[in-house]
């Protein structure tokens, strides 16, 4: 909880001053009947006019000290209260970015939703609730206990019979409470997943009539939802009648032995009549404490999801800087050289090795082909140049330096990468280009534009660059998502481009203008491709089998030694027949 | 007074403009906005109206036996303690131990039933949600976030679930004080219970000033937490481009102005709302004071005993708690209406218009005609995507779409599943209209093979029976199998039972692609749509599944979009689109002695090979 609450640590002062006016607010009520009870006794009783006139203008003063005080209070706690959710969720954001992909799948998208919006919140009012009226009922009945105590302490004992069967009680319940309500999280978790889901593939839900199906399946998970959440709130509802009656009991107890020892001559008569008032104002409160007692188990609940975010340490974590910084770095060689030593990787949850043992070098400016069948592993090689994931043997070395000693901001500023699923950003075209540069001047989106081949679309657009785009790109076609990701890629005019099946929504005649552009970028180029003829004109051809290099050289080379690449030609070849016959 | 206008640096959101009532012509069917909402979750609540009727009998002896328990503790001080006479207390002990255990029964049980009601209430709401959005047009989806419509399901039901859980019972057993004070207060003495109630209009206005704020506020606060879920859920999904164009600091920047945004109004809403309770407490005071003044002067002149203003100024207090209580539970139902009119609002979109008169069972034979098609999408303004496209496919023919990008092509397939609606023109399935045949007709004797491959967090064997929900293993199987796609399932670690990740965000673009074949195979269409459904997948690969396409497309009519062209080589007819038009259409052999658009795209991929 600690590395939860902690945050609110920075408000101390307001929350200080929070407090501080509500204690003021709450001396101002308890005064108040000792007051009236002056202007009845005093004032009323004997007549005097005056005296009554005196204490009503106090009364109505400390009315107004009161309100000025409850008022401000609520100005102090809601920013005590929000500031602390809104530093939460920026340092929970924060932190998101900064998971390696290998952390991502340990959390699903919907969990982390959840945790920034609903968790926070849970926290947020008990916090909230905390600086105004928790700390009331507590306070008051401690107070009306010890004025028991102090009027006598051996009659007011028997308040007490049942505080230990209420530690336990309570102790038992909020342990169960923990548990109950991260479960109900959890299970709002699987809704917010099954929603997103159904939101992310409307159309194949639509275009298979699933949406009885789908309805089924979140009603599913509805249901649990309902279930746990019922469970949770029904049992931590135990806890308002049981402690009433065991306070109610122990009344009982008090009137019950009290009596006795009033009739043995223990105590005075009036002292077990004021031990009861007080007894019954404890009661009063316990409706309160009740709710405090479901709140904090709920928070706490959330605030230990919270905490799973931030414990994740640095293994979880990208390094922004490499830890060897302060040793001096390798120099850097060639501008735009890639170097893959002995690489292999397997996924961090799986045992499959996806790539074993890749070496090939290439040199500035070279453009290299990486062909392969379906889950070959080419995404995966990509992928590993600006460090999604880590290999797990071999190096690889970017411009001459091993990419682990690179600062990883610097690494992926110098590459321009294309990933197979062109995936653009709610928003306008403009700002989705500006992603790989920020500052970018118009000419420089409109000549990026230009080379992906999809200005003159842009242009047709009604408002052209300011174009919104739906989320993931929807109001775009195929191919013009994928241009416009290539843009967004050569706008910061990296020396290294990694295009990852980036054309194939593309037609012949737009590709053949791409690549032309492409000639004059000067960068060096990794290609992911499945077509003979783009992979020709490239300077070499890396042919990946299952992970492994299965041939590595020029077309005429690859033409002349591999089989599997006389097969993928052949296979291709077919078409020209096919168009001719 | 500079920091109660602007405290901390919150600027203030509510304007003078806002908060204006021009009479009657806004406030007006604002008010009736609370009505409708809250008579909306009333219909819902209602739906149980045994149960809520028990909670209410509970509610009832719960508040009786709460005033009976201290009347009892009153007779024990009055009748024995004070008399000395501790001997014979033990039978009315004992009834007392009995209030009090039924007494805590009682408040479990109306918590307990009213849990659940409120908890199934919430659940229907959700459910509600979701199978309307499931019937909402496509097109409804392509201008919002996900997340945003996300926050709906679960923030804003939320805010009512909490209200739900509790504001019910506390609303009802307040009103029962209420009642049962002022009926004594009556008894006692009806001028000075005048008196108390002078405050009631101020209260009212009081209650009016902040509820014109926060009613607004809170509404504000659901839209900046939808806003803000939207983000997230948006930049987490996205997290690789992200990471690639190393925008974190952007991103993150981008979140600090969602969530302050969302800090603003939230700051705001609580300070209002947390006024409410001060100002009532306020109110009291000053009644409590008026009473005790007029009353003393009244006694004064002895016209009241004293007695009776000692008690009354009890009952005053008493009379103001469950005032107090009501006040405050105004401002839960205030959040809840806020979170509810957001959930409601979808629920009133229109859903997909699905008004064809003929029988769901109509056999299709797969005759596709466009007459005349014009389209355009709802978010591309003036532009049609489609410029009067007319064509006529026979039943079983296979129909090749090629073209340059963003000619339409894919809108086309989108027109004939319906997705959208067209403006003019018609479409014709056999020869009747699309309009005339239910979404159901259509849509079940048809697949469709997305661009843009998508696959559930489900085992293998869900995602492929997608396709046709009673598919046995067997059938699945097969369909893998034909699809090339079983090589590479074997692999996985738990074969066919491997559960996926959400978006087949675990295994390769190619075989994502596989898989969405696979499901296509497996539903056995009369109409087939395959929209770039290869694109990722290698040449050899291809090859292989050619043939089990050929085999499946045959005897049934299918529309195939390809850029790579060998993928189309067997297609019956060719259309080249053009900026949405129709330009050429034929068999392959024509089009390329017309010498047109598709033999200089053959052209084209000709002369790039040299
Ligand atoms: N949901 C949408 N909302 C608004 N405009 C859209 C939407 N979908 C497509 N468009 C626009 O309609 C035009 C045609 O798009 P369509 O997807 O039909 O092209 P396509 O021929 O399939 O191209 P590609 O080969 O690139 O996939 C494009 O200009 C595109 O921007
Ligand atoms: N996140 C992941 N976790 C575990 N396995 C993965 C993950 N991503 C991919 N794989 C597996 O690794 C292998 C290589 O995948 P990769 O995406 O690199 O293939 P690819 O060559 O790019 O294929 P395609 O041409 O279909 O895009 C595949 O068998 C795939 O199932
Ligand atoms: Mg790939
Ligand atoms: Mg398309």
């Amino acid at each position: 909880m600690k590395t939860v609450y902690s945050y609110v640590k920075p408000y101390w002062l307001p929350a200080l001053i929070a407090f501080i006016l509500m204690l003021i607010e709450l001396t101002v009520e308890i005064v108040q009947p000792l007051i009236i009870a002056k202007v009845i006794d005093d004032g009323i009783v004997v007549n005097d006019f005056n005296t009554i006139v005196f204490w009503g203008i106090v009364l109505v003063v400390l009315a107004i000290i009161a309100l000025i005080c409850g008022v401000t209070n609520s100005y102090f706690s809601s920013h005590v209260a929000y500031s602390f959710a809104y530093d939460l969720r920026n340092v929970l954001f924060t932190k998101i970015q900064a998971f390696t992909m290998a952390t991502y799948l340990k959390f699903p998208t919907s969990g982390l939703i959840t945790r920034l919006t609903n968790d926070v919140t849970q926290v947020q009012n008990v916090l909230f609730m905390s600086l105004r009226i928790m700390i009331r009922a507590p306070l008051a009945s401690f107070l009306s206990l010890l004025m028991a105590f102090l009027i006598n302490p051996k009659v007011a004992l028997f308040l007490l019979v049942g505080a230990p069967i209420v530690i336990g009680f309570l102790y038992f319940m909020v342990k169960k409470g923990i548990t109950y309500f991260s479960q109900v999280q959890w299970r709002l978790d699987r809704v917010n997943r099954v929603l997103q889901e159904c939101l992310q593939a409307i159309r194949l839900v639509k275009a298979y009539m699933r949406n009885e199906y789908e309805s089924s399946r979140f009603q599913q998970v509805a249901d649990s939802l309902k279930l746990d959440t019922t469970k949770a709130l029904r049992i931590m509802e135990i806890i308002m009648p049981a402690l009433l009656l065991i306070m109610n009991l122990s009344l009982l107890a008090v009137i019950w032995f009290g009596s006795n020892e009033v009739s043995m001559g223990n105590a005075q008569v009036g002292e077990l009549v004021a031990i009861i008032n007080y007894a019954m104002r404890i009661t009063g409160n316990f409706t309160m404490f009740a709710f405090i007692i479901i709140a904090f188990a709920r928070a706490k609940s959330s605030a230990e999801r919270m905490k799973e975010i931030l414990i994740v340490n640095e293994d979880g974590l990208e390094v922004a800087t490499s830890e060897r910084e302060e040793v001096k770095k390798p120099p850097i060689e060639k501008i735009g050289t890639i170097r893959f030593e002995q690489v292999s990787f397997t996924y961090p949850a799986s045992s499959l090795q996806v790539l074993s043992d890749i070496s090939f070098e290439i040199n500035p400016g070279e453009k290299l082909a990486i062909m392969g069948e379906t889950g070959s592993g080419k995404t995966t090689l990509l992928n590993l140049i600006p460090r999604f994931y880590e290999p797990t043997a071999g190096r690889i070395f970017v411009n001459g330096r091993n990419i682990i000693d690179w600062n990883m901001g610097e690494l992926r500023a110098m590459i321009g990468f294309v990933p197979q699923k062109s995936l653009l950003f709610t928003g306008s075209i403009n700002e989705n280009l500006k992603w790989g540069k920020q500052n970018a001047l118009v000419s420089e989106v409109r000549l990026a534009a230009e080379h992906a081949q999809i200005h003159e679309t842009v242009e047709s657009f009604p408002n052209k660059y300011e174009t919104r785009v739906g989320q993931k790109g929807v109001n775009l076609s195929g191919g013009q998502k994928q241009r416009l990701s290539i843009a967004r890629a050569l706008i910061s005019k990296s020396r290294i481009l990694l295009f990852d099946d980036s054309t194939s929504a593309l037609d012949v005649k737009t590709e053949s203008a791409l690549w032309a552009a492409l000639e004059s970028e000067n960068a060096t180029m990794l290609v992911v491709t499945q077509k003979v003829r783009t992979a020709k004109t490239l300077d070499k051809i890396l042919l990946l089998h299952e992970g492994k290099v299965d041939a590595y050289g020029t077309h005429d080379e690859l033409l002349k030694t591999s089989n599997r690449y006389q097969q993928i030609v052949r296979s291709q070849e077919e078409e020209q027949v096919g168009e001719e016959g | 007074m500079n920091f109660l206008r602007k405290p901390f640096g919150y600027e203030p959101i509510l304007k003078k403009e806002d908060l204006q009532r021009t009479p009657s012509k806004k406030k007006g069917p604002r008010a009736s906005d609370w009505k409708s909402t809250l008579s909306r979750i009333w219909k819902i609540v209602d739906e149980q109206r045994f149960l809520l009727i028990t909670v209410f009998f509970m509610v009832v002896i719960s508040s009786a036996l709460s005033l009976i328990g201290p009347l009892l503790i009153g007779t024990i001080i009055d009748q024995y303690i004070l008399k000395g006479q501790f001997q014979n207390m033990a039978p009315i002990i004992i009834s007392l131990i009995g209030v009090y255990i039924f007494l805590s029964l009682s408040l479990f049980f109306q918590n307990y039933w009213m849990i659940g009601i409120a908890q199934s209430t919430i659940y229907k709401m959700r459910t509600g949600l979701f199978n309307h959005l499931m019937k909402l047009p496509v097109s409804f989806f392509d201008k919002r976030q996900h997340g945003e419509l996300m926050s709906r399901a679960t923030n804003d039901i939320e805010t009512v679930s909490a209200t739900l859980n509790t504001s019910f019972i506390q609303v009802f057993s307040s009103l029962l004080t209420l009642i049962g004070t002022v009926i004594v207060m009556l008894y006692l003495s009806p001028l000075l219970t005048v008196l108390t109630m002078l405050i009631i209009p101020l209260m009212f206005t009081a209650m009016r000033w902040i509820t014109n704020r926060t009613g607004k506020l809170f509404k504000e606060q659901q839209a900046a937490v939808g806003a803000l879920n939207g983000m997230i859920e948006e930049t987490i999904s996205g997290q690789a481009i992200i990471k690639a164009f190393s925008q974190e600091d952007r991103v993150i920047e981008d979140f600090r102005e969602k969530n302050a945004r969302l800090r603003r109004t939230g700051f705001w809403a609580l300070t209002y709302s947390g006024y409410i309770p001060k100002v009532m407490n306020f109110l009291n005071n000053i009644s409590f004071a008026i009473v005790a003044g007029i009353g003393g002067i009244l006694a004064f002149n002895g016209l009241l005993s004293i007695g009776i203003i000692v008690i009354f100024t009890e009952y005053a207090r008493q009379f103001t708690r469950p005032l107090n209580d009501l006040a405050n539970q105004i401002n839960t139902v205030l959040s809840a209406i806020a979170g509810a009119e957001r959930v409601f609002s979808i629920m009133d979109e229109t859903k997909e218009i699905d008004e064809g008169k003929l029988p769901e069972h109509t056999k299709l034979k797969g005759e596709v005609e466009f007459k005349d098609v014009h389209f355009k999408y709802e978010m591309s303004e003036e532009q049609e995507t489609l410029k009067g496209v007319s064509f006529h496919v026979k039943p079983g023919q296979t129909v090749a779409l090629v073209g340059e990008t963003g000619a339409g092509k894919t809108t086309i397939m989108q027109l004939i599943a319906r997705f959208y609606d067209i403006e003019n023109g018609e479409i014709l399935f056999d020869g009747k209209d699309i309009r005339n045949l239910k979404q159901a007709t259509i849509r079940s004797q048809m697949a469709f093979v997305l661009q843009d491959p998508f696959l559930f967090e489900a085992s293998v064997y869900e995602n492929i029976r997608y396709g046709k929900l009673d598919a046995t293993d067997e059938e699945i199987i097969d369909a893998c199998k034909k699809a090339n796609a079983h090589e590479f399932i074997s692999k996985l670690p738990n074969g066919y039972e491997t559960i996926l990740a959400s978006d087949g965000s675990e295994i390769s673009h190619g075989q994502k692609q596989l898989l969405s074949i696979a499901r296509a195979l497996v539903a056995n269409p009369v109409i087939l749509l395959l929209d770039e459904a290869t694109s990722s997948i290698d040449t050899v690969t291809e090859v292989k599944i050619q043939q089990a396409l050929e085999l499946l497309m045959k005897g049934r009519t299918s529309f195939v979009i390809a850029h790579r062209l060998n993928t189309i080589r067997h297609a019956d007819l060719v259309f080249v689109m053009n900026n949405g038009q129709l330009v050429e259409s034929g068999t392959q052999q024509e089009l390329i002695q017309l010498g047109g658009f598709y033999a200089k795209m053959l052209e084209q991929t000709d002369s790039f090979r040299e």
